[in-house]
Formats: C-alpha cells, sequence, structure tokens
C-alpha cells in the first residue's frame, strides 16, 4: 500500500512518462535522478517537496534540508542532480493526490538516502502499471524512490 | 451531524462523510449499533472531522472493513477497537494518538495499520501477533526505539520510520534496580522448579508465581517479575538503516558480553539470538522505507 507509478508513455526510449497515484500520507524516500531530467507536475491534490543537499562523501550525519513548498494542483516543478536530492509527499490525510512526472532521458534504477544518515542505497524502480495494463510479477523486494 | 435518516438504509456498504464538522455528541445517529446497516456496512470514512475519541456506536458496525479516522482529534485508540473483527483497514494517520493499546494485536484480518503523523512513544510487542499485517505506517512518531517482537511480523511487506527519533547510539538503562527478596525467591522457584501447591503458599504468591516471563535470551532460560534490563540492540541492515529494538532481559550478566562468569556460554548465546535477529533483519531490510 505505497504510492503507485504508471507508465503511460515511454517516448521511444528518450523519455518515460508517467503518473503517480498517491494515497493519503504517501510519501517517496529521498532520491536522487540519475542525472536526468525530472519535471513534475500536480493534476490532482497538494504534493509537498522537501530539497536535500547531497551528503557529505563520509557522511554520518543528519543529512541538510534545503527548503520545503508545498506544490498545488497544476503547479510544476523540475530537478536534476546539480540542483539536489528531494522527496516528495502527500501530506493530506484525507485527500488522494496525483502527478505526472516526465524523465529524461528515461532511468530505472536510482539512489535512496537515509535522512538520519547520508547512507545511499541503490534501488529499481518499478512500474504498477504500464500503458493501463497492471504489471505483475513485480518483485516486492525492491521499491520506487 | 448525520441524521437518523441514515439509520433507514439497510444495505449501506460504504459511506464517507470525509471534511464534515463531525465529533460533538450526537454526530452519529441515535441507534447506529442496531440498525440494518451496521451488519452490511464495509467501508466508512470520517476522516478530516473533529473527533477527540472514537464513539463507541462505531465500534458496533461488526462487517467493517475499511475505516479511516485520519486527520481528526483523538487521543488515544479504544481497546474496544478489538470488536471489528472483520477491520482489514485502518487509517488513523494525523491525529494526537500517544499510545497503542495492546489489544489492535487481536484485529485478525488487519493488513494495512496507518498511524503516521501522530505523538506515538512506544510500540506494544503484542503487535507483532497481528499476523495478517502487510503494511505498517509509523513516520513521523515520538518512537525511539522499537521492541525486538516487531522482526516478528513475517507478512509485513511495508514499513515506515522516518521522522521519528529513534536513538542512534547505545543505550544502556543506567536505573537497574536490584531484584526485590520476593522476585529473587520467585526466580528461584521457577527455574528450579521447586514444586508447590495452592495450599503451600498465600493466594497472592500464587498469583506472582504464575505472573513469571521468560526471558528472551534463547541460552538463558531464566525468568523475571518485576525487575528486568532493559536494553537496546541495534539490528544493522547491512548498512541501510540501523534499527534499535528493546529488548528485556532478566538481568545485566545476560546481556553483557564481558559478563566474567560463564563468557563463553553468552557470547555462544549472543551470536545465536543475533542469527535469528539477522535473518529476520535480512527480511526486514526489503521492507523497509525511507
Amino acid at each position: 500500500f505505497r504510492y503507485t507509478r504508471n507508465l503511460v508513455d515511454s517516448g521511444n526510449g528518450k523519455f518515460n512518462l508517467m503518473i503517480l497515484c498517491w494515497g493519503e500520507g504517501h510519501g517517496s524516500s529521498i532520491h536522487d535522478h540519475t542525472d536526468s531530467h525530472c519535471f513534475m507536475k500536480i493534476l490532482q491534490g497538494n504534493l509537498k517537496e522537501t530539497l536535500f543537499e547531497w551528503p557529505e562523501k563520509k557522511g554520518n550525519g543528519e543529512m541538510t534540508k534545503k527548503s520545503e513548498r508545498v506544490l498545488r494542483e497544476n503547479q510544476c516543478a523540475y530537478i536534476n542532480d546539480s540542483i539536489g536530492l528531494h522527496r516528495v509527499e502527500n501530506i493530506s490525510h484525507t485527500e488522494t493526490a496525483v502527478s505526472l512526472h516526465l524523465y529524461s532521458p528515461p532511468f530505472d534504477t536510482c539512489n535512496t538516502f537515509d535522512q538520519r544518515t547520508g547512507h545511499k542505497h541503490k534501488v529499481t524502480m518499478t512500474f504498477y502499471s504500464q500503458y493501463g495494463e497492471r504489471t505483475v510479477c513485480v518483485s516486492m523486494r525492491q521499491h520506487a524512490p | 451531524e448525520m441524521g437518523a435518516e441514515l439509520l433507514s438504509l439497510p444495505c449501506l456498504h460504504t459511506l464517507l462523510a470525509k471534511n464534515n464538522r463531525l465529533g460533538g455528541p450526537g454526530s452519529l445517529p441515535k441507534g447506529l449499533g442496531q440498525a440494518p446497516l451496521a451488519r452490511s456496512l464495509r467501508v466508512l470514512n470520517l476522516s478530516g472531522n473533529r473527533f477527540a475519541d472514537v464513539p463507541p456506536a462505531l465500534l458496533q458496525l461488526r462487517g467493517l472493513r475499511s475505516l479511516s479516522l485520519g486527520g481528526n482529534r483523538l487521543h488515544s485508540i479504544p481497546p474496544d477497537i478489538q470488536e471489528l473483527r472483520s477491520l482489514e483497514f485502518l487509517y488513523l494517520g494525523g491525529n494526537f494518538i500517544t499510545s497503542i493499546p495492546p489489544e489492535l494485536a487481536k484485529l485478525p484480518s488487519l493488513k494495512y495499520l496507518v498511524l503516521c503523523d501522530n505523538k506515538i512513544q512506544s510500540i506494544p510487542p503484542q503487535l507483532a501477533q497481528l499476523h495478517s499485517l502487510r503494511s505498517l505506517s509509523l513516520h513521523n512518531n515520538l518512537l525511539t526505539y522499537l521492541p525486538r517482537e516487531i522482526l516478528n511480523l513475517v507478512h509485513l511487506e511495508e514499513l515506515s520510520l522516518r521522522g521519528n527519533p529513534l536513538v542512534v547510539r547505545f543505550v544502556r538503562d543506567l536505573t537497574y534496580n536490584p531484584p526485590s527478596l520476593q522476585e529473587l525467591a520467585g526466580r528461584t522457584v521457577k527455574t528450579r522448579n521447586v514444586p508447590y501447591t495452592p495450599s503451600d503458599l498465600p493466594e497472592t504468591l500464587v498469583r506472582y508465581l504464575s505472573l513469571a516471563s521468560n526471558c528472551p535470551n534463547p541460552k538463558c532460560g531464566g525468568v523475571y517479575f518485576d525487575s528486568c534490563v532493559r536494553q537496546i540492540k541495534f539490528v544493522d541492515f547491512c548498512g541501510k538503516y540501523r534499527l534499535p529494538l528493546m529488548h528485556y532481559l532478566c538481568s545485566p550478566e545476560c546481556s553483557s558480553p564481558y559478563s566474567s562468569a560463564s563468557q563463553s556460554s553468552t557470547s555462544q548465546s549472543e551470536s545465536d539470538s543475533e542469527d535469528e535477529a539477522s535473518v529476520a533483519a535480512h527480511r526486514m531490510q526489503k521492507v523497509l522505507l525511507g
């Protein structure tokens, strides 16, 4: 029971366009974007985006928050690795949220970060559905950021 | 408030009443628990209202599978929540809940439990009895450690813990109170299997002896009554996350790797229980959400 990633278009290999559906209280981990551009538009509800600095090489302390904002319906956001890392969350306990994401070039792995220590962990991202069809046989072991 | 007209709907399955001003006395129609819809209702969403406690009538909705009271003003969860035997989904995020009643663990079908954004300071170990639990959301609370029993939730697929002040360094409970003579005598009776019958002892002592807890150290075999040592042991999820788990042990000697007496057996037991913990930890690693 987490937010779902639903692939809409894979743009001839040049980009991934997907819709993310966030239930009440759902949030992502802190993650990077594997050297790609990431555009996000809120289609429904609100999402809070918290930006973080990259942890120090030998990082062993709490990660530094740069800023946070609440993105409203129809608002857009952009991020890439040179800007920093972020966590995206639906902080509402009553409303769901839907966002449209465009990643170029497409990527299926990224790093997630432990906010308390800055330790990173590579994960493979999976889709809940692709082109409207439920993606089955998804390994439950690894999870999208 | 919700009108009594509601009660005339005999087959009502889903009731969505979020973002209203419900919460005061009379918010729910009188006789809700006896109405036909008390048996038919499966989904109830009362999120975004002003409930300061869970109305007792709610606990009579025997067929309820999904209950949301997110974003209300709850300070506690009533133990009678266990009456909702069919409950599979329980959303209580965004309230002011400070503790979880162990009775919550008696819900046999509970699959998704959301307790994020509350003021919870500790998790009762009984929660590990929720054998159907697949998703547990505890982020943004006041947890400093978790009970080691949490590793027993074998079907758990998701666990969120971020935003809790989890201790990161070893913490030893420095105020270990030495056991009383009664406790020491009780321990001896239990561990040496000294036979006794109810006619041998006053009733209070018979009752006391029945409350012995086994030391969780598998190699110990000892028991304790009121006097135990709390120790936080870190389970390392292969560098991804270190979780502080609270162990209750019968004495400082049981836990300490530096015990001069029986050092080899202690370290063996330490490593045995480490093995168990690391198998469970490996499973949990895949479940932890950052």
